[in-house]
């Protein structure tokens, strides 16, 4: 094993990179020809084993390691490609391997026989190769090419069934609001390339980089640089309020919302924002603290009363990244990471499972010739007699999720929380309601969580009147990437000790100092009033969702808000959407009858004054011409009587003049 | 005869070849205007790759390559000295990449007149007169010539948009040959007064030289445009300002900028397609080239006082195109005015006067350049197939049309900026550079690059919103049935076009060095150039 070693990381984290690439360019190029996705299967194979035998096991726990190439140069100043291998990253990138593999599995048998198959597989990997890429990017330039791709690659899963109306509204909706994010992250690229000359993440943060020099970050740029880069983490990984675009992206294939829109992309904030975690001054920081709070809060308000399978744990998948973000602004960007890569593993496994139980919802729909919402959860229940092991495997999942002891996201999460609370005490006033408000969220995810399981998988079958036989468990392609992902919630995976966050691994091999003290009593006392909340809410969930004892109007206020999603949508709509295309349709009107107006005017105005002037020659000028030539006329054919050739007339004419000359001369 | 001569009269070989053939050839021409655009790209790839990096250009001869001076015109004209006008070529890293993108695009531009059918004998060789007249001014180094071929250039266009266009193709052709025409009369007189300004150290005379005029020891004392000693006003305003804004509003109209831009929609929407892609891929990048060469180079002292507003002129050009784009339903409107907006990027990169910007503004012209053109094409083939381009009659083409929505699918994702294809790297680069010119103290603030960046924003919502309403949801035609059979996928001449347009984008927005590294010693010497006045 130790010879293996010695074939460079980099090299190998490169083609754990390019080997997805690569399955793009194959899948694009051999297109309908191939349909089984077997290309991109191998590809992410290949990569997670090189990923995990040759990168993770080379650089854990070692120091870190980089390489950089020119790319090219603007001016004086060069721009380069980079490969920066350190913990973070190549636990980032073997999360991002080992989840995508299942996913790719589970794939093959949950999107047979669609017609648009090769565009799956295409975009799949595409979506792989610019996560894996955003990973071990060096410097931010390279990061914001990734992070815009990874962005595409998610337009295209999204309106995957490009005829659905929702999906392309839900895919546009998902890229323009990303757009506003890579603004940010656009502008904090500028700033600080005009304060330090230089994006790369080495130069910046390392070791010996230009932060670690002690340089002064209250500075009013060095705020806005982090906002810059926090408003592309809050698009990204959908914070309040930027959220909004995430419930709407489950209109994509469920297996790709497990990948993309659950463990990955979504989770893509968090990591830019642990890898320049020194660029936050302490404004920064509480800015993001409060926004995952809130996002915390809001969406896990949201998530209890969709009906929407998927849409309650898109609601999920927020509210947990609120809590990433919350640790990322208290500083303890290790259990955001650590949060990271356990929720990675239950929420995808969630999603999957659900993704089994819409597929048997789907064929029963298919088969009943009867139209219902297959992800509707109130067509469900008592689903656990019909899928066991789906059920098994769901349970699992939402006890991760809801923080239960002996699985994962027990650990991770008592991370966030009681670091949340010693940061507090620390501070002490009113920033201890942040942690207060993460146990109630802890609370509600508890609640949401049981609904979703109670409702489907327990007491009877909603839709009666059609054949339940039908509904079985998902076929192995499909159960095998479900337990693996299962395992992943257990909490042995990352901790021998069940009960304690201190001895995982992950949290050891990032170790974050934190500033302020340890409190050893929270380690007893939030676990517990965590616990017993859940039980607390399972209980109530139990009685209300199962004994059938319902004590709320649906049509009540809050849950009509929670439904509706706070009205959000409907507000943005009124506040943004329509006031910028009605500035759109004035700025056309300005421009047809204003600009172009005083143009054609111009026009007009030339041409009148050319007929004026054409006038003024005619009846003026040329009028004057032709008087003077007319009178000329005039006199003449006067004159011209006179000329008439008889002789008579002419000699009476001079006997005339001569009569006249004759009175002139005796008058005189 | 030198290599430039020989790419810029190449066409006027074609055209006389075409015009000596009888009409009964006529299927011949396009032949004829193929090959020889064929061998003027070679030509100008052969240019490309022979060009030394390191060469400066701007303001020296000898950091031109290639160059060409015969004595033109020689007139002795008594007490006002001798007229020299001299027939002086060379190419500079801003010259030769701008040369060589015409040179694609013309061929583009012969292979979308393929199925053309009215009066060919016309149509080709007024297209290889334009041909000849766009190469002569990316090459032509003397005031004057350049002036030639400026006006040249006008003449083919205004009878192939007028002969050759849509219901409104007489109103659109006069407005564009006025409204240019308008700027460049008001050039002339500037550039009569540079000329007796300046005179040839070498002879004494008088001259039209363009580098020559760059530099400040040619002007003569006092005289009009001189540097030192001048008083001359006019209505109060220095009159080398006056000489930069006449200049400055003469290349604006072709760039072009708001207000001035309304000629633009009505001439792209009424030419045929191969007219909207020269007009589109080459015609705007005049602009912004006689705005760096010409603007910049010659009056520096008050492009350095001016800059603010070419910033702001920038970024209301930004703005304003976006969302006049976002109201169209025609789509070649709107595309039309996205062009607009994508140009207002350059004037603000080159407002910013750093490298960045001004590379960026560089960059983001030769990948507007085929963009644009790959655009226009995809609209022409829709217009070819059913006569309409009204968003709205179409909806669902992406089943209809696979290859054809991928092509135009990527050509959106191209315009809109996503990294890994070239408008990229133009617009991320005209922002840093924006950004980065407080800090050099250009006098550029920062909020120019965040209020530049909303168009950004806004050219992905226009883009993807077209998308959706065209492209995505269940197929319904305005036409119906028979809509649905003649709008047939691309076939191979149409493949072949698109093809390497967005093939070169994509090459380009990886290897941005193939741009770069030709352009970046005459960026720093124009930068250096500009910043003694700083």
């Amino acid at each position: 094993m130790r010879d293996l070693l010695t074939i460079s990381p980099i090299s190998m984290s490169i083609l754990v990179v390019l080997l997805p690439l690569a399955a793009f360019v194959i899948q694009a190029i051999l297109g309908k020809k191939s349909t089984s996705g077997i290309v991109s299967l191998i590809a992410i194979t290949a990569s997670t084993l090189i990923s995990g035998g040759f990168v993770f096991m080379a650089v854990w726990d070692n120091p870190p390691v980089s390489a950089t190439y020119d790319w090219f140069t603007i001016g004086d100043k060069t721009f380069t490609l980079g490969f920066l291998l350190n913990n973070l990253s190549v636990l980032m990138q073997f999360i991002v391997c080992i989840i995508a593999l299942p996913v790719h599995i589970y794939s093959r048998s949950y999107m047979k026989g669609d017609p648009g198959i090769h565009r799956y597989w295409m975009y799949l990997s595409l979506f792989c190769f610019a996560m894996l890429g955003l990973t071990i990017s060096k410097n931010l330039f390279m990061l914001y090419i990734f992070w815009e791709l990874v962005g595409f690659a998610s337009y295209l899963l999204i309106g995957f069934w490009f005829t659905r109306e929702a999906a392309v509204q839900a895919n546009k909706k998902a890229f323009l609001v990303n757009r506003i994010g890579d603004l940010g992250f656009l502008i904090g690229i500028a700033i600080i390339f005009s304060t330090f000359g230089t994006l790369d993440l080495v130069d910046l943060f390392g070791k010996e980089g230009i932060f670690s020099q002690g340089i002064d970050k209250n500075t009013g740029w060095m705020t806005g640089a982090g906002i810059a880069f926090f408003l592309g983490a809050m698009a990204k990984s959908a914070q309040f309020p930027l959220h909004v675009w995430l419930p709407d992206a489950m209109e994509g294939p469920t297996s790709v919302s497990s990948l993309i829109h659950a463990a990955t992309m979504v989770a893509a904030g968090v990591f830019l924002l642990s890898s320049i975690f020194p660029l936050f001054n302490e404004t920064v920081l509480l800015i993001i603290a409060i926004t995952g709070t809130i996002t915390a809060l809001s969406s896990a308000f949201f998530a209890l009363g969709q009906y929407d399978i998927k849409k309650i744990l898109a609601f999920s998948t927020i509210s947990q990244l609120g809590y990433m973000m919350v640790a990322v602004g208290i500083g303890a960007w290790d259990a955001a990471m650590f949060h990271l890569v356990t929720h990675a593993f239950f929420k995808c496994l969630l999603f999957l499972c659900a993704g089994a139980v819409i597929h048997e919802m789907a064929h029963l729909k298919a088969h009943g010739n009867q139209e219902f919402d297959p992800q509707d959860v109130r067509n469900m229940g008592g689903l656990r007699r019909y899928m066991p092991k789906t059920f098994a495997l769901m349970a699992i999942a939402s006890l991760a999720l809801a923080g239960f002891p002996l699985t994962s996201g027990y650990l991770s999460k008592d991370a966030i929380v009681i670091t949340a609370w010693e940061w507090a005490m620390h501070h002490e006033g009113l920033y201890l309601i942040i942690p207060i408000l993460l146990i109630v969220v802890s609370i509600l995810t508890a609640f949401y969580i049981g609904r979703l399981i109670f409702k489907a998988f327990f007491g009877e079958f909603r839709l009666n009147d059609l054949d339940v036989t039908h509904l079985h468990d998902a076929p192995r392609t499909m159960l095998i990437p479900m337990l693996f992902l299962g395992i992943g919630a257990v909490f042995f995976v990352f901790s021998w000790n069940p009960l304690s966050y201190a001895d995982a691994g992950i949290l050891q091999g990032l170790s974050v100092e934190y500033p302020f003290a340890e409190a050893h009593a929270l380690h007893v006392i939030v676990p517990i009033i965590l616990t017993c909340g859940s039980l607390i809410a399972w209980w109530i969930g139990w009685r209300w969702y199962v004994k059938g004892s319902y004590p709320l109007n649906p049509q009540n206020r809050w849950i009509q808000a929670s439904l509706n999603q706070g009205y959000l949508d409907e507000v943005y709509h009124k506040t943004f959407v329509k006031p910028t295309l009605k500035l759109a349709q004035a700025s056309y009107w300005f421009d047809q009858y204003i600009v172009d107006g005083l143009v054609n005017f111009s026009a007009k105005a030339v041409r009148s004054l050319s007929s004026l002037s054409s006038w003024v020659d005619r009846y003026i000028v040329d009028g004057l011409v032709n008087s003077v030539a007319g009178t000329t006329y005039y006199t003449g054919h006067l004159l011209r009587w006179i000329q008439n050739g008889r002789l008579q007339n002419y000699l009476g004419f001079a006997f005339t003049i001569v009569l006249i000359g004759i009175i002139y001369l005796i008058i005189r | 005869m030198g290599l430039l001569s020989l790419l810029i009269f190449l066409p006027l070989v074609a055209t006389a070849i075409i015009l000596l053939l009888p009409t009964s050839l006529r299927n011949s021409y396009k032949y004829i205007a193929l090959v020889f655009t064929g061998a003027q790209f070679a030509l100008a790839g052969y240019l490309y790759s022979q060009f030394d990096a390191a060469a400066t250009g701007v303001n020296t001869r000898a950091g031109y390559q290639f160059v060409e001076q015969l004595s033109w015109i020689r007139m002795d004209l008594g007490t006002l000295g001798k007229l020299e006008i001299d027939y002086f070529l060379g190419v500079d890293g801003f010259s030769l990449p701008l040369l060589a993108l015409s040179a694609f695009v013309m061929l583009m531009a012969i292979g979308a007149s393929w199925n053309t059918t009215k009066s060919l004998k016309g149509y080709f060789s007024l297209l290889m007169i334009l041909n000849l007249a766009v190469m002569g001014i990316f090459c032509a180094l003397d005031f004057f010539l350049f002036y030639v071929f400026y006006e040249v250039m006008l003449l083919p266009l205004y009878f192939l948009i007028g002969i050759w266009g849509g219901a409104r193709r007489e109103y659109a052709s006069i407005k564009f040959f006025i409204y240019t025409l308008f700027g460049s009369v008001f050039m002339l007189l500037v550039i009569v007064g540079l000329y007796f300004s300046v005179i040839n150290p070498d002879t004494g005379a008088h001259t039209f030289n363009m580098l020559h005029m760059m530099n400040p020891a040619n002007y003569v004392e006092n005289s009009f445009f001189g540097y030192i000693n001048n008083y001359h006003e006019i209505f109060g305003i220095p009159a080398r300002r006056i000489g930069f804004i006449v200049l400055f509003f003469a290349f604006a109209i072709k760039v072009p900028i708001v207000p001035l831009h309304t000629w633009l929609p009505d001439a792209h929407v009424e030419a045929p397609t191969p007219v909207s892609i020269i007009l589109a891929g080459i015609l705007l990048k005049v602009g912004g080239y006689g705005i760096i060469r010409i603007c910049l180079s010659i009056f520096p002292d008050a492009a350095v006082d001016a800059n603010w507003w070419l910033g702001l002129i920038g970024i209301i050009s930004i703005i304003y195109g976006a969302l006049n784009a976002l109201a169209q339903k025609d789509l070649k409107r709107l595309i039309a005015y996205s062009s607009v907006s994508h140009m207002g990027f350059v004037l603000l990169g080159i407002a910013s006067l750093t490298a960045e910007g001004i590379s960026g503004a560089m960059f983001q012209m030769i990948s507007h350049g085929f963009l644009s053109a790959a655009l226009f094409f995809l609209v022409g083939v829709i217009y070819d197939r059913v006569h309409d381009r009204y968003i709205y009659n179409f909806r669902g083409l992406a089943s209809l049309m696979p290859k054809f929505t991928a092509y135009l699918a990527i050509a959106f994702f191209a315009s809109l900026g996503l990294p890994g294809f070239s408008a990229f790297i133009g617009e991320a680069f005209v922002i840093i550079g924006t950004f980065n010119a407080e800090s050099v103290g250009t006098g550029i603030p920062r909020w120019m690059a965040i209020a530049g960046s909303l168009g950004i924003l806004l050219s992905a919502a226009y883009l993807l919103w077209t998308l959706q309403r065209m492209f995505f949801g269940e197929t319904r035609l305005k036409g119906g049935e028979e809509w649905a059979s003649a709008l047939v996928d691309l076939n191979r001449r149409e493949q072949l076009i698109l093809f390497p347009a967005l093939a070169l984008a994509l090459l380009l927005g990886i290897m941005p060095s193939l741009i770069f590294d030709n352009l970046n010693s005459s960026v720093l010497n124009l930068v250096a150039l500009v910043a003694q006045y700083i």
